[in-house]
């Protein structure tokens, strides 16, 4: 969905620092519509919607960083990307907690979703897997995101 | 009666573990399963049952339990692999040795009626014992031919079963998982034809299975040590008990490993290359080589056990290399003349009366008196060959008798 569609349903003005992330958040929902509009050809069926996954991992980690880490970020911009669904609240809240700062995506820490009420594999440390294959996760194609 | 028709869902079968054998439940004791109640249909019967999935051990796939547990216990078999639960053997091969000939109907109405009856039947018993002629059967858990075939198979579980299967998109160069394939990049094993063309049905009927055909091909064609008929050899040679010059295995291994098959009377290494185990009894030399032949291993060094031949190889004395032909000493006489008692020259036991006094007197007179043997000619006793006054011993030799000595 476009940028300035999402902006139309905020009622409130979006506040000041808003030009300045307003450019790449509009790539990163040129990125989005693509994956959403790819061809299936050539993937798996869990394969063809890991570059979602990906992209709103990547989107949400751009703001986090800018108000948490950078903070060039006001609270209010940074409150107000929340609120109009321009990043993964959920993902975002996970982030804060310890040991889930590199969290995929949420799906991957559902036990609720596993057969045995455990995390996806891609929560498990490197140092702990000794597999001489590289694992990609089902849900969103993650290599190891914590560890 | 599928699943997709809900009929007779009141009797579809239930059950709380499945039958499987130690192979398919991998080497690791901490397993994950997932039941599925009324998961899958048999592959056999077509009926609704719990099916159950798991991962055996690391880096394998998962498996899951493929027919039913009343068609499992019919015929005794692992319910995912179809093999004995017993031997690990096909069911082909465990039925032709136990000569079980009765055939269980495989369609049809005729097939779900047998399956009913045998569902009912097994169900007042505890669970265990198999359905019609196999659980007649005494002791078919003690059948001598197929232990000797199992042993070949599973001295070790043969986990290689339960690795994931080989990449077809690998073996046509297509793969674009790559690393994180989690089927084989290897090559596939050489095509056999037979081998490649195997039915689940087949196997579990125990018809036309060519796996059961290899092993029976084999089982026949392995090398059988054949008994003497003598029935005194009671010594059984065993070679390969060293490596080059230095002896592996010595008479005490051989001792500690032949002892619980009966009485050793001894046992003689030869030459730092064999030995010879010489049993007491006959039936304990029997059972030895029955049972250590083809699968004796002592320190490493895998035993030939042969019967030994009477004597000649057996050694009695330490250091007799082999067995000398010796040639017949010619001329012998067959036997002694009698004593002619009323010769000129006295009676047989005057030469006796006679050296005894002249043994003061001088040595010529004694000499003089000494009776000799008239030698006759070749008796027909003798052998035929020999020519008549050959000379083998100085002593046969009439003219020359005694030791020459100055006179």
């Amino acid at each position: 969905m476009s940028l300035n569609v999402k902006l139309r349903r905020m009622r409130k003005k979006p506040p000041a620092g808003w030009d300045a992330i307003e450019s790449t958040l509009e790539e990163f929902e040129q990125k989005m519509r693509d994956a959403e509009t790819d061809s299936h050809e050539g993937k798996r069926k869990s394969e063809a919607v890991w570059p979602i996954f990906r992209i709103n991992h990547q989107r949400s980690r751009y703001i986090y960083d800018l108000y948490y880490k950078k903070e060039e970020i006001s609270k209010e911009l940074y409150q107000f990307c929340i609120d109009g669904k321009f990043v993964d609240a959920q993902l975002i809240a996970k982030w804060k907690k310890q040991g889930y700062e590199n969290l995929c995506c949420v799906r991957c820490v559902q036990a609720r979703d596993t057969n045995f009420g455990t995390n996806c594999v891609c929560r498990v440390p490197r140092a702990k897997i000794d597999s001489d294959r590289v694992i990609e996760c089902v849900h969103c194609g993650c290599r190891g995101c914590s560890g | 009666m599928s699943k997709d028709s809900l009929y007779n869902r009141k009797h579809w079968e239930d059950s709380e573990f499945p039958i499987l054998c130690n192979t398919c439940l991998g080497p690791n004791p901490y397993i994950k399963m997932t039941k599925n109640k009324y998961g899958d249909e048999c592959k056999v019967c077509n009926r609704p049952f719990t099916s159950y999935r798991w991962q055996p051990g690391r880096g394998a796939r998962h498996k899951k339990t493929e027919v039913c547990q009343t068609c499992a216990k019919m015929k005794n078999v692992c319910q995912t692999c179809l093999l004995d639960l017993e031997y690990g053997l096909p069911v082909q091969v465990r039925d032709q040795a136990l000569a079980v000939k009765e055939q269980f109907p495989t369609q049809g109405a005729n097939r779900d009626f047998f399956i009913q009856n045998a569902e009912r039947a097994m169900a007042n018993t505890d669970g265990t014992t198999p359905y019609g002629e196999l659980a007649l059967i005494p002791n078919s858990g003690n059948n001598e031919i197929l232990k000797k075939l199992a042993a070949t198979r599973s001295r070790e579980p043969y986990y290689a079963r339960n690795a994931p299967h080989i990449c077809s998109f690998f073996v046509k160069g297509e793969c674009k998982r790559g690393d994180e394939c989690p089927y084989r990049h290897e090559a596939p094993k050489a095509f056999d034809e037979k081998l490649s063309q195997q039915n689940i049905k087949d196997r579990y009927y125990g018809v036309n299975d060519p796996v059961a055909e290899k092993l029976t091909a084999r089982a026949k064609a392995a090398p059988k040590l054949v008994t003497p008929a003598d029935q005194t050899i009671t010594t059984l040679y065993v070679g390969n008990i060293a490596c080059g010059d230095e002896l592996k295995v010595n008479e005490e291994d051989l001792r500690n490993h032949f002892y619980q098959y009966g009485e050793i009377r001894q046992i003689h290494i030869h030459k730092n290359q064999c030995a010879f185990i010489d049993f007491l009894t006959r039936e304990g030399a029997e059972l030895a080589a029955e049972r250590s032949f083809g699968q004796t291993n002592i320190n490493g060094q895998k035993l030939t056990i042969r019967w030994g031949r009477p004597q000649s190889q057996s050694t009695r004395f330490e250091g007799v290399e082999e067995r000398r032909v010796y040639q017949q000493v010619p001329n012998l006489p067959g036997s002694l003349p009698l004593p002619h008692l009323n010769e000129a020259g006295g009676s047989s036991s005057a030469p006796y009366k006679r050296h005894a006094p002249p043994s003061a007197d001088e040595p010529s007179s004694s000499k003089a008196r000494v009776v000799i043997p008239h030698l006759d000619e070749p008796s027909s006793s003798s052998s035929s060959s020999i020519d008549a006054g050959k000379v083998y011993y100085p002593s046969q030799d009439p003219n020359r008798l005694g030791t020459r000595a100055p006179l």
